[in-house]
């Protein structure tokens, strides 16, 4: 049976269906650049369109081989990375959070939506020693 | 609002054909020969929707033609 497949067919099927995969992820890629680079507002949108459009097929590609168990996983990521990660760039939002209300003074309420992520209460504590003395 | 097409467009849009012509071919190959019944299926989705795109991508050439200068303008 699986002797007679490969005789009838130029590749095995994960093969044809992996190489159609990697062409639509370069295809999205470069529609991508395409519309970025574009001047007519029209090809813009058709460049976008395309874009959204092959990006939907390389979904459903995907989904299809991996359900078809032609697609192994990256395993999945340890927790201790991921809590390591979420310190680091909870330390970087809080000093980004400082430095934007240094440059914007009293301002900084309408950038409320970049309140860090945890130690709510720390922060407060240490940018108070950052406040503006007139705010 | 229509503008003539710049020379980086014309490439983009012929890779682009190109590319969608490449795909086409794929996908006839994945629809007509692969084993597997769902990704026959896929493959012939996907054939159609390449074939539009390629469509698209031509209507868009001959939507600029006409705007398109004769002499080089600088």
């Amino acid at each position: 049976m699986y002797q007679q497949q490969q005789q009838q067919q130029p590749l095995p099927d994960e093969d044809l269906a992996y190489t159609v995969l990697s062409d639509l992820k370069r295809v999205v890629r470069e529609y991508a650049t395409a519309a970025t680079e574009s001047t007519c507002p029209t090809v813009r949108q058709m460049f976008t369109n395309l874009l959204n459009s092959t990006l939907k097929m390389q979904g459903d590609l995907f989904q299809a081989m991996q359900s078809q168990n032609m697609y192994s996983t990256a395993s999945p990521a340890l927790r201790q990375e991921l809590d390591k990660q979420i310190k680091e760039y909870s330390q970087t939002q809080q000093k980004t959070s400082q430095w934007l209300q240094q440059r914007l003074g009293g301002s900084q309420q309408g950038f409320g939506s970049f309140a860090p992520y945890q130690h709510q209460s720390h922060q407060q504590h240490q940018s108070n020693q950052h406040q503006p003395y007139y705010s | 609002m229509l503008q003539p097409i710049t020379a980086k467009e014309l490439e983009y849009i012929a890779d682009s054909l190109s590319n969608e012509d490449l795909l086409m071919k794929q996908n006839a190959l994945l629809a007509a020969s692969a084993s597997n019944q769902a990704l026959r299926q896929i493959g012939q989705q996907m054939l159609h929707t390449h074939q539009q795109h390629y469509q698209t991508l031509m209507q868009s050439f001959q939507q600029h033609q006409s705007m398109a200068p004769t002499q080089p303008q600088h």
